[in-house]
Formats: structure tokens, C-alpha cells, sequence
């Protein structure tokens, strides 16, 4: 028990017999909210710079063809193929969703509710250990013999079904095996957060009590649970057909290769919201902080969040409007679309309004919830061209569709994860993290961002085709104009990658040296700031958890002499 | 935690007694002797109306039994009924959108041949099995066994083309152009041990273009050679 | 010392926590299930020729199976029924009950498999039987985990310990129940 004297933070355990195991084994094996929140960041941000790395290798390759990429070496056809694959992957499925939904969904739902832990610890710690397992598998499926898959993430058969025409007969059963035990921890992860947020909220605590990122997190949760069971189904009928040579992808043998593209967009693009709304709630959050406003609409965000997370899921033949469906669907799926944009566009405007009048301070992590509105607006606005079912089809597969879907999925799951990380670093580490050091990171991180994608627009436009190796043997997208545009597009990608390092190194010096933060730093009203930072293993002193007197946005409230108005204070 | 003495009050007394779940029961049994009987009567009297309503309406009804009363969702709150039902409808609405697409075999300017041709072979080994005896002919379906034409029709054609002249449809924008097996300079100085290297290694392996990817991992040196010997026998010298 | 967490033991709906979360297992579960049997519908209407293999299966076994199934599923709830009254004893000789008929159903399942196997109706033959194969297959491996976990259960009930347990897995147990309700229908007597 010596060991772990360092680890208790507050005598108040002394009473408490103290069950969790010491030493290291605390770190890896502990059943706390907190930990496994951790466990949860460190992954995905590992997985981050891996999936960075590879994006900077094929933008190499694109923009300087047949170089020797330095720290990789020559990159073959089968092996760009990988890389690209890989990085989408990664991106989103080791990337934003282990970060966004459940480093921040374990860290924050109890915290923020007022509850001790998740309802479910043990299954919390399971669901980390599948989600790591599912990680391994991914990283060895790079290194097999016939390479890691190449067939995109979108995994579609023939070519995925068999390793005559993928050539990598290992690696794809090894991706898709990752993907679906990947599926599994988060449905272990997503009942927790659920569960917890419907049954443990402190008392006191309303349903229009809850801060909005909770419910974003927990209506993600939903949207996956109820949209990915298909793509469960369709997982083992490819496995099945990569394996024992079943055919259900083989319309020669009575199967269907379709079938595939509509069970994987009828989960795929719920997706993307599973990601953009805890996002979306990590900057409502930020904004009304940082403006000492209290939301404009806060029914009005959580009604939009459900609307889209229903239209959400009669949207996904948009993906396939070039596959040969039925034209009258894609009509509908045109319309629905179209629509799924009123519900978004509407958070927006609440927080522009949220913004107006709003006493601003621009911190760090205010901007980068500013520069997500920006961003994401962007990637919004130009999903309405490729929604629409005519302009879709000279739009499709080109670099336009490429650069619309990094608009969105950058600010969702890298700008919005520093939003939440550089707000809540005061609280997992306790300690501020340097502002100045946060802001160079930010605009090095956000201008090379926009000199990365909007050049691949451009060339998108232009009828630049995406999955191809090497632009030199196609004569009319080999102009120097266009490698002119691609090779500002990688140099920026290298000003970006080198930027983050400005971050690390001031997370490690922050957490050396940092400034103590106390227990509210921004003077937030939200229950997890009223504990000690980091909150100690059960959050609160067992007969001190709080009770809850109003909702989570009362800044600037006229009858007191504070700005903010904590939620647990009797009035 | 299992205290249910919260939802009882809906008319089945105090709580449920043995008698009614055993009521339950039988009722299901029953039920179940019905969706067993009705289609051997659908298929006597060939009514198959009579099959699929006492297949699938029963199989309904069991099912709202057990779900209402041994699952209890009957007097569970209201939300978890609707959590689901949701489910359920979003999955006919699934099946909806998916259908124009997988169940019909051609649509508005397209044709899922493969899939017709498979119905129709399906349908004429149906009409000329009827009397054979069950389950011999089903064996023969097992994809066959490695041919040189084939395996040059999977891998090679796409760039050197069906009849080995370099005109495969992927090979149209490579950059040298995919070789050209017809042509006799391009025999000049390869032998057949040469063309194995390149099937197996690539090009890159006795100095040409690395667009031509090595397939070693796919083939034993067999098969490789017989590959070989389909790819000389389109040499005209020959 | 409780390792379990108050989160774990507040209420906020009225549902306790461990039901609440059971319902929630269940409907990932209906998107599962409801997937794979709608990709099956569809291509069982879109293919009329596969009435010629679905013919091969055998409707009698199926029918034994439903029973055995339903029949457990009735131990299932006088289980709950024994644990709601605290006679953890007599719920864990139920349970027991219900685990003899899942064991039954395998039993039958794998004289069945092995029957169709040995007549060359394998999982690749015909995508009939790949559905036929994948779909009462990943309903197999639900009664396995529930058989197992229905084992765990019952030695805690056994014990007087946790009996809340005893009405989570019943309802687990009618929903594979329920599963079966309707794969019969699908893969045996539809013709």
C-alpha cells in the first residue's frame, strides 16, 4: 500500500477501504471514470500520430512522385493504397470517436452529472481493453505479409471480398476483424454512457439541467448503437466471403456487392454526426463560457440534435448516388439531404446569438471553438453541392468530395478536441496550460489547415480523380498547375504536423510548471468545476456529492453579484 | 433492485402467478401447433396465403406474448416500448430504402446480369432436377480449381487485355505502356524463365516498369509456370 | 467495501440501472439481427430459386427446437418469478432448468448441421445456406453466451446473492426466444 500513498490525492479515502489496484497496475487496469477517459486520449492521440504520419507519406508521394519520402523510403502503389486506407481508418474510428466520445464521455458525463463514476466500471474497463485489442490488431494488419489493406475504408466488395483482387488476402480480414471488435467496445462504452445519464444524475438534476455536451455525447451514443447493428451483420457476411469463400457480395452466386454500400452508409454517414455533435457540444459549451452569456437556445440545440440525429439516418444513399440506385430514391435521399442542413445551420445560428452582446474572452480554447463554427461552415456549406443528386455525379470520387469531408471531419475531431482538451486541461492535470504557447499552436494548426484543403478543392474542380498513385500517368492532371497546387497543399500539410509539436511541448512544460489551477479556473458553472482538479477517485467525498439547483448556462445572471452562478449553490 | 411491486397494477392480481405464466404458455404452445399445422395445410391445398399468414402472423403474436409478458415490457415505462419499437421501424425503413436496389435484379438504366443469370440457372436446375435425388447436384457449386486462362483473365487482362495485345482497359493510362504479347520484337531476347521472375517479382525485378506488380504471393511455381506457358502461347512466332 | 459506485444505485427514470441497460442491449441487438434477416428478405424475394434449397431444410427439427426454446423460456420467467419472492434456491434450480434447454437446442442444432453438412449442403454451396448458416449461427453463439452467463447467474442465485441478476437475463433469454419466434418462420417454413 506504500506505493499507492502517492496516487490517493485527499485523505478523504482514509475511511474507505481502498479497492483498486496499486502501483502502475492503478493505470492500466482501474476501473475509475477518469483513468479510463485517459487511457481512451493517450490511444487515440497515439493513433493520431500515426495516422499523421501516413497522411504526410502519400501527400508526399502526390506532390513529388516516385521521391524517397524521408523516414519511409520509396512508396509503392499497393503500399499508397494502405497508407490511404489506413489514415481514414484511423482517423475516424482510432481517432475521433475513441477521443470525442469516449475519453470525453468518460471523462465528463459523471463529472458533469454529479455522479461518482460510471454505472458500469467493470464494463467501462472491458470496453477500453476490446477497443486496445482492436487497436493491436489494426497496427499488425499493417505489417502482415501482402501488406496492410488497400481497398479504402469504405471496404467495398468485389474488392474487398477476396485477396485475388485486393492481393492482400491477411490484411483485410485483419482490418475488418479491427473494425467490428472496434464496434463492439464502443456499444460496451455507449450503453455505459447512456445508462449513466438516464439513472445517475445528481439529484436535483432535470433533463434540461444537463450541459449540452453530455446529451451530444449521449445522443452519438444512440445514433451509433441504433445505426451500426446492419454494418455488424454485413461485417461477418465479408468476412465470411474474405475467409471460407462464401458469396454474399457475389451477384453470380446469388449475392449482392450493393448490399454492402447501403449497409455501410446506413451506418457510415449516422457517423458523422455520432462525431460532430459531441463536437458541437464541447463548443456550446466553450462559447457560453467564454462569452459569460447563457445559451441562446438551449432547447433549441438539443431539439436540432435529436432532428438531425433522426434525418440522419434517411441520408446515406447520398453516397451512392453514383452506384446505379434507383433514381426515384435518390430523389428522396436528394431532399432528406437538403434538409439535414436546417437543423445544423440552426445550431450555428444559436451560437452566433449566444456570441452577440456576449462579454467575449479569448482564450485558447474559446478560439478554437470559434474556429470550428468557421471551419465546419465551410465543410457544410459545400455538402450541399455534393447532396444533391445531379451535381453529385461530376462531383463524386473527385478531390472536391475529399476536401468537403476534411472540412468537417478536421474541425470535428482535431480542432474540436483541442477546444475541449486546452478547456478541460485545467481539470484532468490541474494545472493552466501556457495561453501563448496555445494560441502559436492554434494558428499554425489553423492556417496551414486552410492552405491544405482548399488547393484540393481547387484541383477537385478541376476533375482530379481521388485514389490514384501517381498523377504522371494521366496526362491532363499532370500540368504543372496542378502539381503546383498539390505541392502547396503537402507543404502546408508539413507546416501543420510541425506545429504540433508546439503542442506537446507545451502540454509537458504546462504539466511540469504550469499554474496551479484551483478547482474553477473560468469561473464555470458546471458541477465537474466544483471539485478539486484532478477530482480525486470517486469525484467528490462520498457524503459530499452534489445537488443541483438550476441549469448549467446562468452567466451574467442581473440578481447576482458574480457573472456565473454554479449549479450546485442553493439559491 | 427487482422490486416489481411498482408496476403490478394491471389487472393480473398480485404480481403474476405461476397459473398465468403457464397460461401464457400454453397459449404459446398452441400458437406454435397452429404455424407448424398451417403450412402443411397451405401446401396440401396450395393456398400460400394460408402458409405466410400462419408463418409470419403467428410468429408475430408469439413473439408480442413473450414480449409483453415474460419480458414484462407491458409494464415497463413508456420510454423503453418506444426505444424498441423505434429499432424496429428503422430497421423496415432500412430494409425500404435498400430494397429498389437489391431485391429487383434491374432498375431505371441498369441491369444486375449476374444476379438474372443466377435466378434463371437457378430456376432450369429446379425444373430439371425434380426427379434426382436430393443434394447431389448442390456439390458441384464449389468454386473451381486453378486454370492459367483464368488467373490471366483475374489479373493480367485488366492492362494487357483478353487477348494478351496490351489494350486492357486499365492499362490504356500507364505510363510505359502495359506490354504487348503479340507483338514478335517484344519476344526478342525472353525466355520463359524470364516471364515466371516478372509474374512472380515484377517488372522491377529484371529492371522494367514497377507498374507491373509482383503476383508471387498468389501462385506456387506451378501455377506460375503454367501461367508463363499461357502468356508465350500468345507469341505469333510460336 | 462495495465496489459498486452510488452512480450505479440511483434511479433517475424508475428503471433500475441494470434493467434500464438490458433494454439498451436489446436494441443494439434488433439493429443487429434486423440487418442480417432484412438482407436475407430481400434476397429471398429477389431469388425465387432458392425455394429449391430452402426446401432441403428440415421443418421438424426446426418445430422440436421452437418448442425446447419456448419451453425454456418459461423456466426463464418462473425464475424471475422464485427470485422476485427471495427463494434465490428454487431460481437457481429454474435457471438450471432453462440451461438444460439451451444445451437441448445445441444438441439438436449440431445433429441437425451435422445431417445437412454430410449431404453437401455446406455454408458455401449456395448463398441460401450461407444466410441459412450465418443467421441460426449468430443466433447459436447467443444461446451459448446466455447459457454461460445463466450458469454464473444461477450460482450467485444459488447463494441468495444478487437475484436482481435472475430477471436481467431472463429478459435476455425471451429476446433470443423471441429471435427464434421468428427465424423459424424465415428459414424453415417458407418455402
Amino acid at each position: 500500500m506504500a506505493d499507492t500513498a502517492v496516487d490517493v490525492h485527499h485523505g478523504e479515502h482514509a475511511h474507505d477501504d481502498h479497492h483498486g489496484p496499486s502501483g502502475i497496475l492503478k493505470y492500466i487496469w482501474s476501473t475509475d471514470h477518469k483513468i479510463i477517459a485517459m487511457q481512451y486520449m493517450f490511444t487515440g492521440m497515439f493513433m493520431a500520430v500515426i495516422g499523421g504520419f501516413m497522411a504526410y507519406v502519400f501527400r508526399m508521394q502526390l506532390a513529388f512522385p516516385g521521391i524517397s519520402v524521408p523516414g519511409f523510403g520509396q512508396v509503392s502503389p499497393g503500399e499508397y493504397n494502405a497508407l490511404v486506407t489506413n489514415h481514414g481508418s484511423i482517423m475516424i474510428f482510432w481517432v475521433a470517436m475513441p477521443v470525442l466520445i469516449a475519453a470525453f464521455g468518460n471523462y465528463l458525463i459523471p463529472l458533469m452529472i454529479g455522479a461518482d463514476d460510471m454505472v458500469f466500471p467493470k464494463i467501462n474497463r472491458l470496453s477500453y481493453q476490446v477497443f486496445l485489442l482492436s487497436a493491436i490488431i489494426l497496427l499488425v494488419s499493417l505489417f502482415v505479409e501482402g501488406g496492410g489493406f488497400g481497398g479504402a475504408w469504405t471496404s467495398y466488395p468485389p474488392l474487398s471480398a477476396s485477396g485475388e483482387y485486393n492481393q492482400t488476402d491477411l490484411g483485410s480480414s485483419l482490418w475488418l476483424a479491427a473494425v467490428a471488435i472496434e464496434f463492439v467496445a464502443f456499444l460496451l462504452g455507449g450503453i455505459n454512457f447512456i445508462v449513466t445519464l438516464m439513472n445517475s444524475r445528481a439529484p436535483g438534476m432535470k433533463a434540461y439541467d444537463i450541459p449540452l455536451v453530455c446529451w451530444m455525447i449521449v445522443i452519438a451514443s444512440i445514433l451509433f448503437m441504433l445505426s451500426v447493428g446492419p454494418l455488424v451483420a454485413g461485417a461477418v457476411m465479408l468476412f465470411f466471403d474474405q475467409t471460407i469463400g462464401t458469396g454474399f457480395y457475389d451477384p453470380a452466386r446469388g449475392g449482392d456487392p450493393i448490399l454492402w454500400q447501403h449497409l455501410f452508409w446506413f451506418f457510415g454517414h449516422p457517423e458523422v454526426y455520432v462525431v460532430l455533435l459531441p463536437a458541437i457540444g464541447i463548443t456550446v459549451d466553450v462559447i457560453a463560457t467564454f462569452a459569460r452569456k447563457k445559451i441562446f437556445g438551449y432547447k433549441m440545440v438539443l431539439y436540432t440534435a435529436v432532428a438531425t440525429g433522426v434525418l440522419s439516418f434517411f441520408v446515406w444513399a447520398h453516397h451512392q448516388f453514383i452506384a446505379g440506385i434507383d433514381p426515384r430514391m435518390a430523389n428522396v435521399f436528394t431532399v432528406t439531404t437538403l434538409l439535414i442542413s436546417v437543423p445544423i445551420a440552426e445550431m450555428c445560428f444559436v451560437i452566433i446569438a449566444t456570441l452577440y452582446g456576449g462579454a467575449i474572452r479569448l482564450t485558447t480554447p474559446m478560439l478554437w471553438a470559434l474556429a470550428f463554427m468557421a471551419e465546419f461552415l465551410i465543410g457544410g456549406v459545400t455538402g450541399i453541392f455534393l447532396g444533391a443528386s445531379g451535381a453529385d455525379i461530376y462531383f463524386h470520387d473527385t478531390y472536391f468530395v475529399l476536401a468537403h469531408f476534411h472540412y468537417t471531419f478536421f474541425p470535428i475531431a482535431i480542432i474540436g478536441t483541442f477546444c475541449g482538451f486546452t478547456y478541460w486541461f485545467p481539470k484532468m492535470f490541474g494545472r493552466m496550460m501556457n495561453d501563448t504557447l496555445g494560441k502559436i499552436h492554434f494558428w499554425g494548426t489553423i492556417i496551414p489547415f486552410n492552405f491544405i484543403f482548399i488547393p484540393l478543392f481547387v484541383l477537385g474542380m478541376g476533375g482530379q480523380h481521388r485514389r490514384i498513385y501517381n498523377y504522371e500517368h494521366f496526362p491532363e492532371l499532370a500540368g504543372a498547375d496542378m502539381y503546383q497546387l498539390r505541392q502547396i497543399a503537402t507543404i502546408a500539410l508539413l507546416v501543420m504536423l510541425a506545429f504540433q509539436l508546439v503542442f506537446f511541448y507545451n502540454w509537458f512544460v504546462s504539466l511540469a510548471k504550469g499554474e496551479k489551477a484551483g478547482k474553477n479556473p473560468w469561473k464555470s458553472n458546471t458541477l465537474e468545476w466544483t471539485t478539486e482538479s484532478p477530482p480525486p477517485h470517486g469525484n467528490w467525498p462520498k457524503d459530499e456529492l452534489p445537488n443541483v439547483y438550476r441549469g448549467p448556462y446562468e452567466y451574467g445572471h442581473p440578481d447576482r453579484e458574480e457573472d456565473y452562478w454554479p449549479q450546485n449553490l442553493p439559491s | 433492485m427487482s422490486e416489481h411491486s411498482d408496476h403490478n397494477g394491471h389487472g393480473h392480481g398480485e404480481g403474476h402467478g405461476t397459473g398465468f405464466y403457464f397460461k401464457i404458455y400454453l397459449t404459446l404452445l398452441v400458437l406454435f401447433l397452429i404455424s407448424v399445422a398451417g403450412p402443411e395445410i397451405g401446401e396440401a391445398t396450395g393456398i400460400r396465403a394460408i402458409t405466410l399468414v400462419t408463418a409470419f402472423g403467428i410468429a408475430l403474436w408469439k413473439a408480442r406474448l413473450v414480449i409483453n409478458e415474460f419480458m414484462h415490457l407491458k409494464a415497463e415505462k413508456r420510454i423503453m416500448k418506444w426505444l424498441l419499437t423505434t429499432s424496429v421501424i428503422l430497421m423496415a425503413l432500412m430494409v425500404a430504402g435498400v430494397s429498389p436496389d437489391v431485391l429487383n435484379h434491374r432498375g431505371n438504366n441498369w441491369e444486375n446480369l449476374a444476379a438474372q443469370a443466377a435466378v434463371e440457372r437457378g430456376l432450369a436446375e429446379m425444373a430439371g432436377e425434380v426427379h434426382e435425388e436430393e443434394g447431389t447436384e448442390v456439390v458441384e457449386a464449389e468454386p473451381a480449381g486453378f486454370t492459367a486462362a483464368a488467373s490471366y483473365g483475374t489479373v493480367c487482362a485488366t492492362c494487357h487485355g483478353a487477348a494478351g495485345d496490351g489494350s486492357g482497359v486499365a492499362g490504356a493510362a500507364l505510363d510505359p505502356p502495359p506490354a504487348n504479347f503479340t507483338d514478335p520484337v517484344f519476344w526478342e531476347g525472353r525466355d520463359r524463365d524470364r516471364i515466371i521472375t516478372v509474374i512472380r517479382d515484377g517488372a522491377a525485378a529484371v529492371g522494367g516498369s514497377a507498374l507491373m506488380a509482383p503476383w508471387g504471393a498468389l501462385y506456387d511455381e506451378e501455377q506460375l509456370g503454367l501461367m508463363a506457358d499461357y502468356v508465350m502461347s500468345f507469341n505469333p512466332n510460336q | 467495501m462495495s465496489g459498486r459506485p452510488i452512480a450505479t444505485d440511483r434511479s433517475a427514470t424508475g428503471i433500475p440501472t441494470h434493467r434500464l441497460a438490458i433494454w439498451w442491449v436489446l436494441a443494439s441487438e434488433v439493429v443487429i439481427f434486423g440487418g442480417l434477416l432484412g438482407a436475407y428478405l430481400m434476397h429471398r424475394l429477389g431469388h425465387p430459386e432458392w425455394a429449391e434449397a430452402a426446401s432441403h431444410t428440415q421443418t421438424w427439427i426446426g418445430a422440436v427446437n421452437t418448442f425446447v426454446l419456448l419451453t425454456s423460456s418459461f423456466t426463464a420467467v418462473l425464475a424471475h418469478q422464485a427470485a422476485e419472492k427471495g427463494d434465490g434456491k428454487k431460481a437457481a434450480m429454474l435457471l438450471v432448468f432453462t440451461i438444460g434447454g439451451a444445451l437441448t437446442f445445441l444438441m439438436i442444432k449440431s445433429f441437425e448441421w451435422y445431417t445437412e453438412i454430410s449431404h453437401g449442403y455446406t455454408i458455401t454451396a449456395n448463398t441460401f445456406w450461407s444466410f441459412y448458416y450465418t443467421a441460426a449461427g449468430l443466433h447459436a453463439l447467443h444461446v451459448i453466451a446466455g447459457a454461460i452467463i445463466m450458469g454464473i447467474v444461477a450460482v450467485g442465485a444459488f447463494k441468495g446473492r444478487m437475484l436482481h441478476r435472475v430477471e436481467i437475463i431472463g429478459i435476455y433469454w425471451h429476446f433470443v426466444d423471441v429471435v427464434w419466434i421468428f427465424l423459424f418462420p424465415l428459414l424453415y417454413i417458407a418455402k
